[in-house]
């Protein structure tokens, strides 16, 4: 027979991961961290829910992080909705956006649109200062993966580049 | 048209929801008002305490364990400064009333008055009529102060009360702070997200800072002050508690404009106790020239340059504009502070005045850029 009261004092010994770190998981920003870090890490992260066309943020908007993508999709685009909409990006579960806010106070440069009912994380600037206040080495892995993030983005838009450029000539 | 009339429509449906909403603030705020200032004591502790907590934090890597050492140093340090604030001032009493019997107080205030008197120009003289009666209104006054401060006692019990619930308050806050702001900004809504966290933001980064430059200009109103008091001794002026009534100067500094002038009480009490019936020190003189019975005037000029050099020097340098409120509005902000809540609402005003700064300015951003949320 099952007795609640002892189910209540054991609880938590059985620890399954909360949805939040199994999405974090999936992030090359987080990556090389001890289960320990995840769910100090999982307490700065902001659960957000948001319905489909709902904007996320608009284009020259002060930007203050970056979002995982949880539950839903989302696009990233310039332009206005109706006329003229440039859909830049369409992420899914798991992909990420907006990380660029991290590092400056520059307006975002696109707007972000929910394209379904979605859940997102997200990891902010001045979180991302605390934790470096606090827990230095976490702070340092974190920013570590974002430059790696960033050098990546940059080697892919440079291989564009000189493909574009090659075009152009042939 | 249409559209014109529904923001109408608008305006006064916001508008009666925020008087009605202002009319219940104003039935429940009696009921409320305690823990609200319990909670704004709490968060301003917790502000102060937040970084030591997490340097802390940062060395041994448990953030209970931090909060329970930080705590207990900040409750021992003023447990031992008060401790031992106590049983030096009550034994400067005891001295002071082995020292004096009521007769000779009399005899002193006379020679006192006597003194202050021929120092006057001749006109002034003429308007006093009785010396007598000047030593009369002192006794009285010290009376008075006497049974003010019995029903001081009694508020110390209630203070007591607040106090604790403040520790209790501020310990928890310290502990769970970061949780505490992450569900503070759940309930933003969607379209003001990012905005509502910037705001969360320079509010806690304005506060630190006011109270942070606070703390630099109490610690070296107090240094300073206990250095013009050893300074003072070595002319003579036979000042005791100097450590204490510098830390008084530098708490009491904190109140804007009243502040420094409350400050200087204290040391002046203590000058005068001491030099009671000390003929060298009645017959004082500032500078060979200007009468300073019992060195009033030296410890007057010297909390005035102390002062100086704090609010032109110091605070300028290390702290800068740490609000950056224009002084009528700080003059302002200190009315309606210390009218609505005493000294306690001086004490809050300003840093109260720069969170509303904050908020206002992040409003007119927010009317400026609707467009963008």
């Amino acid at each position: 027979m099952k007795s609640a009261k002892w189910e209540n004092i054991f609880k938590g010994w059985n620890h399954s991961e909360s949805k939040t770190v199994v999405t974090l998981k999936q992030v090359p920003v987080f990556k090389d961290f001890s289960n320990k870090e995840f769910i100090e890490l999982e307490k700065l992260i902001h659960l957000r829910q948001y319905n489909t066309g709902d904007f996320i943020f608009k284009n020259r908007a002060p930007g203050e992080g970056m979002y995982i993508i949880m539950k839903g999709a989302v696009k990233i685009t310039i332009g206005t909705r109706n006329n003229n909409e440039n859909i830049l990006a369409e992420l899914e579960e798991g992909d990420f956006f907006g990380e660029l806010a991290l590092f400056d106070d520059e307006p975002r440069s696109a707007n972000a649109i929910a394209t379904k009912d979605s859940q997102l994380l997200g990891f902010f600037t001045q979180d991302l200062m605390g934790l470096q206040e606090r827990n230095p080495v976490l702070g340092q892995k974190i920013l570590f993966n974002l430059g790696g993030v960033l050098g990546e983005r940059l080697r892919g838009t440079n291989s564009l580049l000189i493909n574009s450029q090659s075009t152009d000539k042939g | 048209m249409e559209k014109k009339q529904t923001n109408y429509l608008q305006l006064i449906y916001r508008l009666a929801i925020g008087l009605i909403a202002l009319w219940f603030m104003s039935i429940i705020w009696p009921y409320i008002s305690d823990v609200v200032l319990m909670l704004v004591f709490a968060f301003l502790f917790t502000t102060v305490l937040l970084s030591s907590v997490d340097a802390l934090e940062r060395k041994i890597g448990h953030r209970g364990l931090s909060v329970l050492t930080v705590v207990t140093i900040l409750i021992g340090g003023i447990g031992i400064f008060i401790g031992s604030f106590i049983s030096q001032i009550s034994q400067q009493a005891a001295e002071f009333s082995n020292r004096i019997d009521k007769d000779t107080l009399t005899q002193e205030f006379k020679a006192i008055g006597e003194n202050l008197t021929n120092s006057m120009p001749e006109f002034l003289q003429n308007i006093i009529s009785s010396n007598d009666d000047m030593a009369g209104k002192l006794s009285d006054l010290i009376n008075t102060i006497i049974s003010s401060l019995a029903s001081m006692a009694s508020a110390v019990g209630n203070f007591m009360f607040i106090a604790a619930m403040v520790f209790i308050f501020t310990i928890i806050l310290l502990a769970e702070y970061h949780l505490f702001r992450k569900s503070l900004v759940k309930i933003i809504p969607n379209k003001y997200f990012e905005l509502g966290l910037k705001l969360i933001y320079n509010i806690e980064k304005s506060v630190s800072s006011y109270l942070r430059g606070q703390f630099l200009s109490a610690a070296s109103v107090a240094a300073m002050s206990i250095a013009g008091l050893l300074l003072l001794n070595l002319f003579g002026a036979n000042l005791t508690l100097t450590f204490f009534i510098g830390i008084i100067a530098g708490l009491a500094n904190l109140i804007p404009l009243v502040g420094p002038f409350v400050g200087m009480v204290p040391a002046i009490l203590i000058a005068f106790m001491n030099n009671l019936g000390n003929d060298i020190a009645l017959t004082h003189t500032l500078f060979g020239v200007i009468p300073s019975p019992f060195f009033i005037l030296d410890i007057v000029l010297m909390f005035l340059i102390v002062q100086q050099i704090e609010g032109n020097l110091i605070t300028p340098t290390l702290v800068g504009k740490s609000v950056g409120l224009h002084p009528m509005i700080v003059m302002i902000a200190l009315l309606i502070g210390g009218t609505i809540l005493g000294p306690l609402g001086m004490l809050f005003a300003v840093p109260a005045a720069g969170v509303l700064k904050v908020i206002l300015s992040e409003i007119a951003f927010v009317r400026k850029n609707a467009h963008l949320l």
